[in-house]
């Protein structure tokens, strides 16, 4: 689970399905989530989209305790080098614990707005140059908790760990795309203490660089992790061997969890929390106050606790009896919102920035679907027949938002585009059966419909689609609720235009790893849609490795010459709306069949304030800023 | 009875070879290396084969077998987590004290409340307290253990907190034992429905051993009823019960997972329940072979117990 770099899959449905709740469109507490209008105390927080209030600022106590925050079943950290590899690469080991220790150079989400926090980035913005192919750096002096000042060198420290690191293999740092930053790094220099200029081989969309990759980039200690041995010295970097042995030490202490509360590198940090304890079974961790922390925070700072929970049942309990300070709603304890203000508990809640979609196959030669699918008309169809507003309303209980493309309604971005707002396609069985019949279909409801005009001309099929083609396919699904539910509904309209779909139930894992084009060729014709749940969004939301031609991060092997140009765009270009054009352009084209998204719902007790509501908001995107938090009187 | 011991401990391995074989063959079907783990989805084929070549995952599977075998067997090697990001027997060994704690506690109560409750309501048949008795176990018996978990913490925790709704997070094994407070709602949930399990096992045991022609021979010749039942009833009437309980011993492996969810307790139940999630298949494989191990030992465990109970079938 993941958002570095490009669209990621990261089983977003997956994750919060399993602990999202769905909130009680009935209650009489609960705002109406699709709703932009709420009823709040005054000075509370809230917007478009959400569930919730967040309350005016409390006042503080002046004292400082422990602050607990739920972990949801199996998130809990077991990576704490902060580059994570592919196999660790998840938000519960960045975001809400390496970022607490090593914040990210440039931090987003700022609150719930998926967009850079320049108050919480360590680097002040780059300076581009030279036909955007230079970017200039410089670091924010802020101090590392042993007294030394950030300095360029540790940005050259990081980025020349990083580079060796990718050249032993691309999945030893998770956020890199192969062929791309940092191997398009020609030079780097560091005119002087805070400033580090880097010469790209050809040039990048500005933004894309700042926010998914340097996004996903913290600063390491030069002077204390630039050894390949416990007891060794500090050795030259720069000689990419020191480099590539520099790795291979950190990620050989990263692999002994138990001493992780012990072992000095970890102590090393600039972020607002160092670890103080570390339990390898439970995942349970402590990190207490940086008190050298150089950003914004409350005063005084309280610890930061990460209590594990073996399941929502038992996280639950824990908020029913007021065990833990800030938790998750999980999705069956919904109906129980209006519990929590007599818990003493507010609630906020936002779906995070990303998508749910039913996958299609574009290589599935079984019964011509790979060409079908290729239909716009055929998508357009399928869209028309995903009621998301009943989805929402039945199965997510009204704590849920539509989705209409590849960047969501909410929570609001700045690249949203104008087609994203609204549905362009509409639940309406009829209008599917409309566009199949003008399209060379024979339409038989509840029944199959089959292609009557073969051909590639206006009325007919479409190239590769023969006379007497069936519109029959099967959909493999992740059985982690709500996900069966929405298919089933998704069937049962496509049955009603007649479309016959196959259900089959399956893992997340599984399928990632067998029904994926690229990963396992060989079963291309096993599957023709797949439902596995979603993908995370980086803030700059572009789709590059999801859906440009052979992109690294392809499903269904979807292919448009259109959309490889415009996600060049987004990716070297310099237009500032090419994200925003591309959306556009997946929103109206459907690569994938969009679904809603269900509200990421967090409590915290009444007794916890912050000093920005950022803090609250967050949560909702998977992050976390308790130096923010602060106990009130 | 050392040709039978010999015997059924020599079945016993042939068997354990024969599982491990069939359940490593299986899970290597459906999983053939883990590259796809460790490099991502990104990797191409190239960099997934070069890993598999690497690593030995390319090798015959015959050849990967014996080479697991080897490293189980004499170095205690039960694979890597990739998705842990620790050895598989790091993972176990963190736990297993944990589980066998609460499993041994609450089978050690059952069988201290179970057995002389059975052989009460035996005696007492359809007296009121049998009916009683019985109609609790049927309670218990047919209540999902994750329903009385939940009752029992929603009152015991919650309305009247008295106890902890979670079970101890410490991950030293004597605090947990010394934790009573947080401990009691878990060991009596799996007591409760263990004593309900085993009571009817020993209810219907007991009278048919009290039907038996040598109690009524015992109580002819005017041996003291105290006696019949200690000297007679009890000894025939648990041979039942050591089959069962040897039974039970797999279930400290893996009998807890409910419980372990509910009362937030970290146990191999629940670490198999999230293995079996993230298709994490190198604690899988490990989990299934030592569960198959327990099986195989604590029929051999209960046989051994049979033999000394009822001397008749050594000699069969």
């Amino acid at each position: 689970m993941s958002r570095f770099g490009t669209k990621r899959i990261g089983g977003l449905a997956l994750a919060v399905a399993s602990i999202t709740a769905l909130a009680a469109c009935s209650s009489s507490s609960s705002s109406s989530s699709s709703s932009s209008t709420t009823t709040t105390t005054p000075g509370a927080v809230t917007q478009p989209g959400s569930i919730g209030a967040i309350p005016a600022a409390g006042t503080p106590s002046g004292t400082a305790g422990s602050i607990t925050y739920a972990l949801s079943p199996g998130a809990v950290p077991n990576w704490i080098l902060p580059l994570p590899t592919a196999a660790a690469n998840s938000v519960y080991n960045v975001f809400t614990f390496e970022w607490e220790m090593w914040r990210p150079m440039y931090f987003a989400p700022a609150g719930s707005t998926p967009t850079v926090d320049p108050a919480l980035s360590v680097a002040n913005t780059p300076v581009w140059s030279n036909g955007d192919k230079t970017m200039t750096i410089t670091v924010k002096p802020w101090k590392w908790n042993t007294g030394q000042t950030i300095s360029s060198k540790d940005l050259l420290f990081t980025f020349d760990v990083i580079k060796a690191a990718v050249a032993a293999s691309p999945a030893n740092w998770a956020p890199y795309v192969p062929g791309n930053f940092p191997s398009t790094i020609t030079s780097m220099s560091t005119p002087n203490a805070s400033t580090i200029v880097i010469n790209l081989k050809s040039p990048v969309n500005p933004t894309w660089m700042e926010e998914d990759i340097l996004g996903a980039v913290p600063i390491l200690p030069s002077f204390a992790w630039s050894k390949d041995s416990a007891s060794g010295p500090i050795i030259d970097f720069t000689n990419p061997a020191n480099a590539t042995k520099i790795f291979n030490y950190l990620t050989s202490q990263a692999k002994s969890v138990s001493t992780y509360a012990t072992n000095p590198l970890w102590q090393t940090v600039y972020g607002p929390y160092k670890l103080s304890s570390f339990n390898n079974t439970t995942g349970a961790f402590t990190l207490v106050p940086n008190t050298t922390y150089s950003g914004p925070h409350a005063t005084p700072e309280s610890d930061f606790v990460g209590v594990p929970f073996t399941s929502n049942t038992a996280e639950w309990n824990a908020v029913k009896t007021g065990s833990v300070d800030v938790a998750y709603v999980p999705q069956e304890d919904v109906p129980q919102i209006p519990q929590l203000k007599g818990l003493s508990y507010n609630y906020y809640g936002l779906p995070f920035f990303g998508d749910n979609f039913v996958a299609y196959n574009y290589k599935d030669t079984t019964g011509s679907f790979n060409a079908i699918a290729s239909q716009l008309y055929f998508r357009q169809a399928m869209q028309h027949l995903e009621d998301q507003a009943g989805q929402i309303k039945a199965y997510y209980n009204g704590a849920g938002d539509p989705s209409y493309g590849p960047i969501p309604a909410y929570p609001k971005s700045p690249f949203l585009p104008a087609n994203a707002a609204t549905n362009p396609y509409p639940f309406d069985v009829n209008s599917a059966i409309s566009i199949l019949k003008a399209n060379g279909w024979t339409v038989t409801p509840n029944g199959t419909d089959t292609c009557a005009t073969a051909g590639t001309g206006p009325g007919d099929c479409g190239a590769g689609v023969p006379v007497g083609a069936k519109l029959a396919f099967n959909l493999i699904y992740n059985t982690t609720p709500p996900i069966p539910q929405l298919v089933e509904d998704l069937a049962s309209n496509a049955k009603a235009a007649g479309i016959e779909i196959a259900l089959s139930g399956s893992n997340f894992n599984y399928m990632i790893s067998n029904y994926n084009d690229a990963a396992s060729p060989a079963n291309a014709n096993k599957w023709a849609t797949e439902d596995f749940g979603g993908e995370f969004n980086s803030t700059y939301p572009t789709q590059f490795g999801f859906l440009n031609t052979g992109g690294s991060g392809q499903i269904g092997d979807y292919s448009n010459p259109t959309a490889d140009s415009l996600i060049n765009a987004s990716v070297s270009g310099t237009n500032p709306s090419a994200v925003s054009n591309e959306a556009s352009f997946f929103t109206a084209q459907v690569p994938v069949l969009w679904q809603p998204l269900t509200d990421y719902i967090w409590a915290w007790k009444t007794n916890i304030s912050t000093t920005d509501p950022s803090a609250i908001e967050n949560l909702t995107q998977y992050s976390a800023t308790p130096e923010y938090w602060y106990l009130t009187k | 009875m050392t040709a039978y011991l010999l015997r059924r401990i020599g079945t016993s391995i042939i068997v354990l070879i024969g599982i491990s074989i069939f359940i490593f063959l299986l899970l290597h079907e459906i999983y053939p290396s883990p590259a796809r783990d460790v490099l991502g989805l990104r990797a191409n084929n190239a960099q997934v084969a070069a890993w598999n070549k690497q690593y030995g995952f390319d090798d015959p599977v015959i050849v990967q077998y014996l080479r697991y075998m080897k490293g189980l067997l004499l170095h205690g090697n039960l694979g890597y987590s990739y998705s842990e990001n620790q050895t598989v027997a790091s993972l176990f060994a963190e736990r297993v004290a944990r589980s066998a704690y609460l499993s041994f506690m609450s089978l050690f109560l059952a069988i201290l409340i179970a057995l002389p409750l059975g052989i009460f309501q035996a005696v007492k048949r359809n007296s009121l307290g049998d009916n009683v008795a019985t109609s609790l176990a049927f309670i218990l018996y047919s209540m999902p253990v994750f329903f009385l978990g939940i009752i029992l913490i929603q009152v015991f925790a919650i309305s009247f907190p008295i106890f902890n709704f979670e079970a101890s997070q410490s991950t030293d094994v004597w605090t947990v034992i010394g934790d009573w407070h947080s401990m009691f709602l878990p060991i009596l949930t799996l007591t409760l429905l263990t004593v309900a399990n085993f009571s009817r096992y020993m209810r219907s045991s007991s009278i048919d051993v009290l039907a038996q022609d040598y109690i009524k021979v015992a109580r002819a010749k005017g041996l003291p009823e105290r006696l019949v039942r200690s000297r007679h009833l009890v000894r025939n009437a648990s041979l039942p019960m050591i089959t069962l309980i040897g039974l039970f011993l797999p279930a400290l492996l893996a009998g807890n997972l409910i419980i372990e969810t509910l009362f937030n307790y970290q146990g191999l139940g629940l670490l198999f329940y999230e293995s079996l999630s993230k298709a994490d298949y190198p604690v899988l494989l490990a989990y299934t072979l030592i569960g198959a191990v327990f099986v195989v030992v604590g029929n051999l465990v209960a046989d051994f117990a049979l033999t000394v109970a009822d001397p008749r079938i050594r000699l069969a």
